[in-house]
């Protein structure tokens, strides 16, 4: 049992990276709820074997559903994908690489949040074959 | 390739342990938390511009292998969100910073994940078992 050290003060700067780590932790205490309810209900109580597309239009004809969904969406994609910024920038050192890296997640997370929050708002289309 | 294997030796060797452990797991559960997500958005995507895949992507979530690495996704999903409360917790309270009470924490972690994780496996796994090998 050795006495901790006392706790050291850094100044810390208000740039990027201190705002992308407080970010972290915000959005992950947030998502432990958000993620959890969702995970139990469609996994684990309803099931994928209930799941098609009529429960999906089921579940968006509630408004806040989407709202959940898209609360979800956002905070969900944002934090994993600066977090696999985070641990790739542990395993790439060089200055351009981590660059063209940073430029592609960056696209590639705008991409995909349009697309998904397209279809939350767009809702369940009916399908033709039947 | 040297630029990448120093780091990753670094990874792999350092300090070992409970805080090794949990930081390996929260990094694996992570990226496969992040790459089942970025798959799941894609494809509920298709019920607005594709709607006659949905049920195709249904399908194959529907396999059986598809269902075992949902129940491990629970696990990861999990433990992420436990593992990344007990840091976020250790931040605040300073006087907390000891080896033995970190190293102790993450058996804490483990045993709590496991537990909230145990039900929802046995109700994915009779799920499973009841839809794929009793034909519902």
């Amino acid at each position: 049992m050795t006495a901790p050290a006392a706790p050291r003060i850094v100044a810390k700067p208000r740039n990027f990276e201190t705002t992308a780590w407080l970010w972290m932790r915000y959005s992950g205490v947030l998502l432990i709820p958000l993620v959890w309810i969702h995970v139990l209900i469609q996994d684990v109580l309803v099931g994928v074997h209930a799941i098609d597309l009529d429960y999906v239009a089921l579940r968006w004809a509630t408004l806040g559903w989407r709202v959940y969904d898209v609360a979800l969406l956002a905070f969900a994609f944002a934090h994993g994908m600066n977090g696999l910024r985070n641990v790739l920038n542990d395993y790439v050192r060089g200055r351009r690489t981590r660059r063209a890296l940073d430029i592609a997640l960056l696209v590639a997370w705008l991409v995909i949040s349009a697309i998904g929050a397209v279809a939350i708002v767009g809702g369940v289309r009916p399908a033709s074959e039947q | 390739m040297t630029t990448l294997r120093v780091p990753l030796e670094g990874s792999l060797y350092y300090r070992g342990r409970e805080g090794q452990w949990a930081y390996w797991l929260h990094r694996i559960t992570g990226l496969g938390t992040l790459l089942f997500l970025t798959i799941h958005i894609l494809d509920t995507s298709t019920v607005y511009f594709f709607p006659d895949l949905y049920q195709h992507a249904i399908d194959i979530y529907r396999a059986t292998p598809f269902m075992l690495g949902e129940i491990a996704l629970v696990f990861a999903v999990i433990y992420h969100g436990v593992n990344g409360l007990r840091i976020a917790l250790f931040d605040l309270f300073p006087s907390w910073w000891q080896t033995d009470r970190q190293r102790l924490s993450f058996w804490w972690v483990v045993g709590l994940s496991l537990l909230l994780w145990l039900p929802a496996a046995f109700l994915m796994g009779r799920s499973l078992v009841v839809n794929n090998f009793l034909g519902g």
